[in-house]
């Protein structure tokens, strides 16, 4: 049924989109890996070094880690913002939206459980 | 050997599950005997169950939901009785049997019920609404289909080899833990989910890349059907939202077979947790369901109308909301766990916001009503009963979205009532005016009016009945899920349900009478025209049933209510006479896949359940050697030669001409 999935101005899925040659497609991968390696390798030597200032350690974690996703988003599932990647880019950022509701509210309601409870001496008579 | 199993694990000293067990397998049997008897295995293998065709998968999903229908309806007569019978005494059910049955009902209700039949309608008209030949994965459907057969099939197993949850339909721990639950109840409950929830992820995969990647040429966006852009909003949902349910089971089958901790009591497990991701996904869950029927209203109520559907755009705008805002609203199936006011009252405030939107809806569909010549056949008293009932659930919804009357109604009946009443006068309602508005374009011939007018009528009295009382006795106090109890106020509304469930059971067995009705008539009630109600989109373009390639050639849209407007353009233009010049059509091939998969995923969802691991593997490896085989087949399709699809497609063209030059004179 390629007649119906082909219309002009229409996108392409993940696979679909034009062939370039084989040795363009190796590049793109090539530098896809080894921008993840160089990520990773990163990773590992800031989790453990001295060198920087300790509490921005984790953040520097987490920039590296959404750097990571950037990458294999680009090169490995070839999300462009070119118009063939319309419902690619949405679906991506319907994903990011729901992931972010559940994860963030579950955070905010999960730390806030207690909110209605005395404190934990108020409730236990302090031992003797 | 047999892990957990043994004779104990049949329930030779309770009658009630034995006896039901028995009667279901005896009339299994019989059918299956008559079928080889009659010879018709080969015509039932062959067209039916490897059929890839998205027609005949969504009649068996409808076939499926509605076998489960009873199931679930058999469960909800029982627990009528019980609780009319048992103040200041036991009743007859006991309560490790009552608690199997709430539970049983529940999950049978959501997700052998409501899930199928609504993705059976989407699977059976979206395609044709859209004006294209198949769904996008024809094969992976009918693995859909078949994974949630396997789940209903674990589910009834379960009422004679072993027991059912008793803790509810939405198995809370600690009370599912090992320590509370050591027997396999849980573990039916959650291995049956788990394989139909695969399921239910590749059909919500399926349908989402159907609605976006095969349109007819002109069908573009904003000129989809209403019912293919709620498919898409509730099929999006499902793919986001089913992951968090299967990821939660998996978390609480952890503890039960491996000794983790993710909700236990002790050892630092939090039961808090499995609340808050279990109705991250039961919330979106509940407009999964709802959000097709609004599909289906829309379409009824603008055909039986006989006008183009009210504020298509703001309707579809309002379909989307829904799908974002449904994602923020789950804390309100939790307010008394104790997240203290600030975050109670975010959720709460976006409780009611979500009722805005539908709110929408229901203006949008009276303002397509006003000024048109209304029709009230069937589908149409389906559709204008559920606008007054959902009204009703929706403002419950709303009030036991205000934290602080949720304190005092939550868990109670009312609350019983708020759910019944939007999901029986939504999703139900809903399921019935489609099944009653596509049956022709199924199978070719209408359904008898006069049952089908009576099966309202009893089903929207007996609603009534049954459920407002529901609300009086949470008013007074009475909480869900009582075996038995003690307060002499509560028994009048309880009598009275079960007297609703009585006109309800009626109405059932109108809407039974009607099928015999209906297919013994079917000669006097043939549709030739393909088009029986006057219908406004595609799927009323080509004839009844469709073939199976569904239009010989791919329709070309210009605006929204595609049919309608080619049939405009027909009748000013007195139809081109010359014969179309036919193509050959490809399609893809039958295939056994889905179904010797999902006999594969059953001997393992056995084996799991009863901890017998040789044949958890075998199950596990006979799965994954039906993917190869698959993934390595060579011919995937077939191809239907231009003759055949003209002689085929000559045949309608020439009902359809003669129906539209009739119209002309007048
Ligand atoms: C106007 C929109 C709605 C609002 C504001 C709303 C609000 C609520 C609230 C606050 C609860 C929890 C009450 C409690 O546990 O104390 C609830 C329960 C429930 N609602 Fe709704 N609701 C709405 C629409 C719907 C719809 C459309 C459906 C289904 C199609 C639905 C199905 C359910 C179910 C199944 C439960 C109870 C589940 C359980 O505890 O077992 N609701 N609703
Ligand atoms: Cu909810």
């Amino acid at each position: 049924m390629s007649d119906q999935t082909h219309l002009p101005g229409h996108d392409l899925a993940p696979g679909e989109e034009e062939q370039h040659s084989v040795g363009e497609r190796v590049l793109g991968y090539v530098v896809g890996l080894g921008l993840a390696l160089l990520l990773t390798a990163t990773s590992f030597f800031i989790a453990g070094t001295d060198l920087v200032w300790q509490p921005s350690i984790p953040v520097a974690l987490i920039v590296l880690a959404i750097a990571q996703m950037g990458v294999h988003l680009v090169f490995f599932l070839h999300i462009t913002t070119g118009p063939d990647n319309t419902n690619n880019v949405l679906a991506l950022a319907f994903g990011l939206l729901v992931v972010f509701l559940v994860v963030g509210g579950t955070v905010w309601i999960m730390s806030h459980l207690n909110a209605n409870m005395p404190p934990m001496d108020q409730i236990m008579p302090k031992p003797m | 050997m047999l892990g957990k199993l043994d004779w104990s694990a049949i329930p030779f000293d309770q009658p009630i599950p034995l006896v039901a067990g028995g009667v279901v397998l005896v009339a299994i049997l019989a059918v299956l005997i008559w079928v080889v008897v009659k010879g018709h295995l080969p015509y039932l293998w062959h067209e039916w169950i490897t059929s890839v065709d998205h027609k005949r998968i969504g009649v068996m999903y409808i076939l499926l939901a509605s076998v489960m229908l009873l199931r679930g309806g058999s469960d909800a007569i029982m627990m009528r009785i019980q609780q009319a019978v048992a103040y200041q005494s036991q009743g007859y059910l006991p309560p490790e049997h009552y608690n199997q049955i709430f539970s049983a009902h529940g999950t049978i209700m959501i997700f052998f019920v409501a899930m199928p039949f609504v993705i059976g309608l989407m699977n059976l008209v979206v395609p044709l609404q859209l004006g294209v030949r198949d769904v996008a994965f024809p094969t992976l459907n009918s693995v859909g289909f078949w994974l949630t057969a396997t789940g209903a099939l674990l589910v009834n197993l379960s009422l004679v080899i072993g027991e059912f949850a008793r803790t509810g339909w939405l198995a809370f721990p600690p009370l599912s833990e090992l320590s509370y639950s050591p027997g396999v109840g849980v573990d039916y409950y959650a291995w049956s989910l788990q394989i139909s929830g695969v399921g239910t992820l590749v059909a919500g995969i399926n349908l989402v890349t159907t609605v976006l990647k095969l349109r007819t040429r002109g069908m573009n966006y904003l000129r989809m059907p209403m019912f293919c852009w709620t498919t898409l909003a509730s099929n999006l949902l499902i793919v986001a939202a089913f992951p968090i349910l299967t990821a939660t089971l998996a978390m609480l089958l952890l503890d039960r077979y491996f000794g983790f901790h993710f909700f236990t009591n002790e050892a630092g497990g939090n039961v808090m947790m499995f609340m808050n991701l279990i109705w991250a996904w039961g919330h979106p869950e509940v407009y999964i369901l709802v959000l097709p029927a609004f599909g289906i209203f829309s379409e009824v109520v603008s055909t039986f109308s006989g006008k183009a559907l009210f504020g298509y755009r703001s309707m579809v705008l309002a379909t989307m909301a829904i799908c974002v805002i449904s994602f923020m609203v789950w804390l309100h199936h939790f307010f008394t766990m104790g997240a203290g006011p600030d975050v109670n009252a975010i959720f709460g405030i976006a409780s009611m916001i979500i009722a805005v939107p539908t709110g929408v809806k229901i203006y949008n569909w009276l303002f397509t009503m006003y000024g048109g010549r209304i029709r009230f056949a069937t589908p149409m008293l389906w559709a204008v009963g559920f606008m007054v009932t959902f009204i009703i659930g929706g403002l419950t919804g709303v009030l036991v979205a205000v934290p602080p009357a949720d304190f005092m109604l939550h868990n109670s009946m009312f609350l019983v009532a708020h759910f019944h009443n939007v999901i029986i006068g939504g999703v139900l309602f809903g399921a019935f005016a489609g099944f009653e508005y596509w049956f022709p374009k199924a199978f070719g011939f209408r359904l008898d009016e006069r049952w089908g007018k009576l099966a309202f009528w009893f089903t929207f009295l007996g609603f009534y009945v049954t459920f407002l009382p529901l609300y009086i006795a949470g008013m007074l106090g009475m909480t869900r899920r009582l075996q038995h109890y003690d307060v002499a106020a509560w028994r009048p509304w309880m009598f009275m349900a079960a007297f609703g469930m009585l006109i309800l059971s009626i109405g059932v067995i109108c809407q039974i009478m009607q099928l015999v009705v209906s297919i013994r008539n079917r000669e006097a009630l043939r549709d030739r025209t393909g088009d029986p109600w006057d219908g406004r989109s595609l799927e009323w373009a080509t004839s009844s049933p469709p073939p199976v390639f569904n239009f010989a050639f791919n329709p070309d849209v210009r605006g929204e209510d595609a049919y309608w407007d080619m049939k405009s353009r027909a009748r000013q233009q007195s139809l081109e006479h010359d014969e179309p010049e036919y193509q050959d059509i490809e399609m893809p091939r039958n295939s056994p896949t889905g179904f010797v998969c999902a006999f594969f995923a059953t001997i393992m969802g056995f084996a799991l359940i009863w901890h017998i691991w040789w044949m958890v593997i075998l199950g596990g490896l006979g799965a994954w050697a039906t993917f190869v085989v698959f993934a390595w087949r060579d011919h995937d399709e077939y191809v239907i030669p231009a003759a055949e699809v003209a002689a085929i497609d000559r045949v309608n063209l020439e009902e359809r001409r003669s129906l539209v030059s009739m119209a002309g004179i007048v």
